[in-house]
């Protein structure tokens, strides 16, 4: 078991003589045990970051180090890592025997009794006891991720590593396996990184997330921080499915104004904005839905579209004199009756509110969280 | 109605295919079958060269002499033929290894340095070549000198000559089949902890058998069927392949020895053919790779 440290890391490639910034100056410290999900939309960087802390790329700044000690210059087989890839890449003239039993021959010197003794116990732990004899081309996409993950804990090595390895699986498999996956690391109690770019795998699996975006770290949180008190704009939308509403509003005295929004704001509130060109931001499920604009914090709006998904319905809302096609998502319950073409009104309360700076798009505010406020205990 | 006359244009068209392959059939096999019966008559002008002999004019004496004269080049050309290919075909899987999956500087280069290899006419190296293995390294002499015959000596000067005439076009295979290889597993084996050399053992190299039966056919079918390279380099005697007697084979100043020569070649053909088959399969599955 081990720490693992990513002490500003860099990553430059050198692309006919221009240099393109892979990854730029990510720290982030891993605890001994930890289940670190590393999330980004696709080409920000995060499996590049992966491949240097599995030793496939070159460290072109920074240090990183597993349990204390410098690893930029040791080998891959030095680094005491196991890598779980996208396509498996199960060796394909082997049976699942031999596929795993590769990694132990390889770097370790057991005897073949106890590599055999060791391959049982892992295609145990995996399900997978009755493929020992099969080749890849046998086995299913989820029974080949088993072989792929069984590969890994075989080696019972200090860090796993894993690149998207649940992206070939199909949705249902997916979930199980999500699950599945997690109760694993548990179990093991090993340091993993697990690169995504779905944000609800991040959500559901990581202890912590970090957020990538064009070679850069937004935030590294536990998900309900990330969720509840994103660092900026980028994290803002990125968590949360469907995403984040935001709109363009200035600051002008007691008020926020801004494309069929005019709100009052509080002083407390106020005091927290530092510029006067922001962007409001509330999360789909804060929205709530009236009959008609009572209070302060009304607005009336036109049910676009309602998309029922049964427990919830996601309600497309168009706000007055906005350009047709410009909607912002209310989340609600399920069994809540609104008809496509209705005008209602949309509540936005003041405390669910996020505002950030337009230009930088750091968060000036965001809704007060505190996970260990009684009033979310059970 | 419209169904029989579909039906009636199929079986045309199958027809004029059938009738076209034929044709080829025909086409390809009548000089082998000419051949063949070339060296079964007693007289090869008595009838017609594709119609086989009258039944008291069959003779197999063809055969024996051309099977006699040629049996110690048929030997020659094993132990040129054999190592040579396997050699090549091996140095050649290795250097596309090294060119393809590892990542080095100044690939590139070294890699159109092979290929230009392949386009080195024989005649262009001809003379360097011979003048190589008589004056600078005559193999056969120091073999000579510590007890191993001459010819022998000779021969491996053809076999490192045909080894390294080889290479380009093998590792030119080897390098698009290796281009096709999940990088993945490739990374996959580096951080299970194997090495360079033993990646390429256990995971290169068992992959490589269906590349392996097309370079080897291949390989074999030129090293065998070369003349230049063995008249120059070895010569007429005791080493020398069997392409060198069976040029020679029939040549007399009173007749043209029809029967013997077309005996002689197919005694000669018969060791690429049965590589053919033996490889056959896995060969039509690396050329489909």
């Amino acid at each position: 078991m081990a720490r693992l440290e990513l002490d500003s890391l860099t990553k430059h490639f050198d692309d006919d003589g221009d240099t393109i910034v892979a990854v730029d100056d990510a720290s982030i410290d891993i605890e001994d045990g930890e289940f670190l999900v590393l999330v980004g939309p696709s080409g920000c960087g995060k499996s590049t970051t992966l491949r240097m802390i599995a030793g496939l790329e070159t460290i072109t700044q920074g240090e990183l180090r597993i349990g204390g000690q410098r690893v930029n210059e040791a080998k891959p087989r030095d680094r005491d890592i196991a890598m779980v890839f996208q396509s498996y890449a199960l060796y394909p003239h082997m049976t699942v025997r031999e596929n795993m039993s590769f990694g132990l021959e390889e770097s370790t010197d057991l005897s073949d009794s106890e590599i055999s003794e060791r391959v049982e116990s892992a295609t145990d732990t995996m399900g997978i006891s009755s493929l020992l004899d099969r080749k890849p081309s046998e086995l299913s996409g989820g029974q080949q991720q088993r072989v792929a993950l069984g590969r890994a804990i075989v080696r019972e090595p200090e860090v796993f590593l894993m690149d998207e390895p649940l992206s070939n699986l199909d949705a249902k498999l997916r979930a199980q396996m999500r699950t599945e996956l997690q109760r694993l690391q548990e179990e093991l109690d090993t340091t993993t990184v697990y690169v995504t770019h779905d944000q609800t795998e991040a959500m559901t699996m990581g202890d912590r997330i970090a957020i990538l975006n064009d070679g850069e770290l937004q935030q590294v949180a536990t998900p309900l921080e990330a969720y509840h008190t994103p660092a900026n704009e980028f994290v803002a939308g990125f968590i949360g499915e469907p995403s984040m509403n935001f709109f363009d509003v200035d600051l002008d005295g007691e008020r926020v104004a801004g494309d069929g929004l005019d709100l009052p704001l509080s002083e407390s509130v106020r005091g927290e904005l530092t510029t006067d060109a922001l962007v409001l931001g509330i999360r789909p499920e804060d929205v709530e839905l009236k009959k008609t604009v009572e209070g302060d914090h009304d607005v009336s709006v036109t049910v676009d579209v309602v998309e029922p998904m049964g427990d919830e319905n996601n309600v497309y809302l168009s706000l007055p004199d906005t350009p047709e096609g410009e909607t912002f998502i209310a989340n609600v319950d399920g069994r809540t009756r609104v008809e496509e073409g209705e005008d209602i009104a949309a509540h936005l309360p003041e405390d669910a509110m996020h505002f950030f700076d337009r230009q930088t798009g750091e968060a000036l505010r965001n809704r007060e969280f505190d996970p260990d406020e009684d009033e979310f205990s059970l | 109605m419209t169904d029989t006359l579909g039906s009636t244009g199929r079986d045309w068209r199958r027809i004029g295919l059938y009738v076209v392959l034929a044709a080829l059939v025909v086409f390809y096999m009548m000089p082998l079958w000419t051949g063949l019966m070339t060296s079964i008559k007693a007289n090869a002008l008595s009838t017609a060269p594709f119609l086989p002999p009258a039944p008291n004019g069959f003779t197999a004496v063809h055969w024996t002499r051309a099977a006699n004269a040629l049996a110690g080049g048929l030997v020659n050309s094993l132990i040129l033929a054999v190592p040579a290919t396997i050699l090549s075909a091996l140095l050649g899987s290795m250097a596309a290894y090294g060119l393809t999956t590892l990542d080095w500087r100044y690939q590139v280069p070294i890699l159109m340095l092979f290929i230009a290899g392949i386009f080195i006419p024989y005649q262009a190296v001809l003379i360097p070549v011979s003048k190589f293995w008589a004056v600078y390294l005559p193999l056969g002499e120091y073999g000579a000198a510590v007890g191993i015959p001459k010819w022998l000596g000779d021969l491996g000067g053809l076999i490192v000559t045909h080894v390294a005439y080889g290479i380009p076009i093998c590792t030119l295979l080897f390098r698009t089949y290796y281009k096709d290889f999940n990088d993945e597993m490739i990374e996959a084996a580096r951080i299970d902890g194997a090495s360079v050399h033993g990646i390429y053992r256990r995971i290169i190299l068992p992959l490589s058998v269906p590349m392996f039966a097309v370079t080897l056919i291949y390989q074999f079918t030129q090293i065998w069927n070369d003349l230049l390279f063995a008249l120059v380099i070895v010569g007429p005697g005791q080493g020398a392949p069997v392409t060198v007697p069976l040029a020679q084979l029939g040549a007399s100043l009173s007749e043209v020895g029809f029967g013997i020569r077309m005996a002689g070649a197919f005694v000669a053909a018969l060791p690429t053919i049965i590589v053919y088959v033996l490889f056959g399969e896995q060969f039509a599955e690396g050329v489909s790779t």
